[in-house]
């Protein structure tokens, strides 16, 4: 077993006074903790110091780690607890919520597991939620539809932690959003010595589709547009998410204008949004030489200065 | 088929989530979220995306040793950066169509 310097890990020296550990441990908290730094070793590094502070930050368990750091901290070879060791300061009122259990062997061994007393007794007993993340096709949305749902908990039986691979059929409801999360109750980790199972959450993320983009409950649909089209104007189909429609576009229409088809997006509580057809007009990137005759005749004819701005005086 | 829930009773978040109704009234009238039910306290019912925020909130609280404003600001904070992060993907996708 590993020893854990604990005044290390906050970098305070071993005589440091309570202020002082508490200023190091906010710091560092402030910069680790997981909810506010996104970056994959973080959550390691924070639960490591929240334990340090957890045994420092209090005067009884501090006096008993300052004995085993002067009995085996500065050994090498791995460090074992002196044989009559027990630790009368243990835990009642810790309020570390983010263990969850988990604390190191060193702690587990020279503390005791009941670290988490955050959780009230019950909910320690009752299986862990499970959050995981579920696509969902933008088609899927616009109706209830049957997922299988497949997934991985960990549980712990008889103190031995292993995973379990479960799947269940769940019926997502019409109009689920981006980031949504929808409770499935009791399908999280199993509960310890007959309590209630944990609950699992899906956290729906629309999976991005080749022609729609998703703006809340509206959808954007680019369409491209060839010169003449959009100079002399046209009927093209537009698709939707449910089959094609017939969209009219106006002569002289320009690049970048927005079409609204009205209730063609996304169902919402609220109703359905709405699409937009989003002009784009392409070029052909080749020409032959009568298309480049008619071009050279069309820019001597149409008198048009696209840069007109640029030449006002302001 | 397994029946999908989209709400939670203040009762099934102390009970299951771990929370103390005095932090989850602590939470709502620092306008961290919100119910969608009930008028009296113990009536309350959250939409399960509160859950996410809730458990954050408490987090944030018991770990970084902040009072409920800080918490609050935090919250809103992340909020406003998802948002942001969500708008952004979705100019950049524009973006990609409309070059491309």
């Amino acid at each position: 077993m590993e020893f854990k310097d604990y005044y290390a890990l906050l970098g305070v020296e071993p005589d440091a006074d309570n202020k002082t550990i508490k200023t190091a441990y906010r710091k560092l908290a402030r910069k680790y903790h997981p909810d506010v730094n996104p970056d994959s070793g973080a959550e390691d590094k924070f639960k490591e110091v929240a334990e340090a502070y957890e045994v420092l930050k209090d005067a009884g368990r501090r006096a008993e780690y300052d004995e085993l750091f002067r009995y085996g901290g500065s050994r090498d070879n791995g460090f074992e607890a002196p044989p009559d060791w027990r630790s009368s300061a243990g835990f009642g009122s810790a309020t570390a919520e983010q263990f969850d259990g988990d604390f190191s062997d060193f702690f587990t061994s020279m503390f005791g597991a009941g670290g988490s007393h955050f959780h009230q007794q019950q909910s320690v007993l009752r299986g862990q939620d499970a959050e995981i993340e579920m696509p969902v096709f933008l088609e899927e949305t616009l109706t209830d539809i049957p997922k299988l749902v497949e997934y991985v908990i960990h549980m712990v039986e008889n103190g031995q932690r292993y995973d379990r691979k479960k799947s269940l059929k769940v019926k997502i409801p019409m109009g689920v959003t981006d980031g949504e999360r929808i409770r499935l109750k009791g399908q999280g980790g199993a509960g310890q010595g007959g309590s209630p199972s944990g609950d699992l959450y899906l956290h729906i993320r629309l999976v991005p589709h080749p022609l729609f983009d998703v703006e809340g409950h509206n959808l954007v649909v680019t369409v491209p547009l060839a010169p003449w089209e959009a100079a002399l104007g046209t009927k093209i189909a537009i698709p939707t998410l449910a089959g094609a429609i017939n969209l009219t576009i106006a002569p002289n229409s320009q690049s970048g204008k927005k079409l609204r088809i009205k209730g063609k997006g996304l169902r919402s509580k609220s109703g359905s949004g709405d699409l937009y057809a989003l002009l784009k007009v392409v070029v052909p990137a080749t020409s032959n030489d009568d298309v480049r005759d008619l071009w050279k005749a069309l820019s001597e004819k149409a008198c048009f200065d696209p840069r007109a701005e640029w030449s006002k005086p302001s | 088929m397994n029946d999908v829930v989209l709400k939670i009773s203040l009762q099934e978040l102390c009970q299951y989530e771990g929370l103390t109704e005095q932090l989850i009234v602590d939470v709502v009238s620092y306008g961290i979220t919100e119910p969608t039910e009930g008028h009296s306290v113990a009536d309350w019912v959250f939409d399960t995306s509160s859950v996410y925020w809730l458990q954050k909130a408490a987090r944030l609280y018991h770990d970084l040793e902040i009072d409920w404003v800080a918490v609050a600001m935090v919250i809103d904070l992340l909020q406003q950066k998802e948002a942001l992060e969500e708008r952004n993907r979705i100019i950049e996708q524009q973006l990609n169509r409309l070059l491309e």
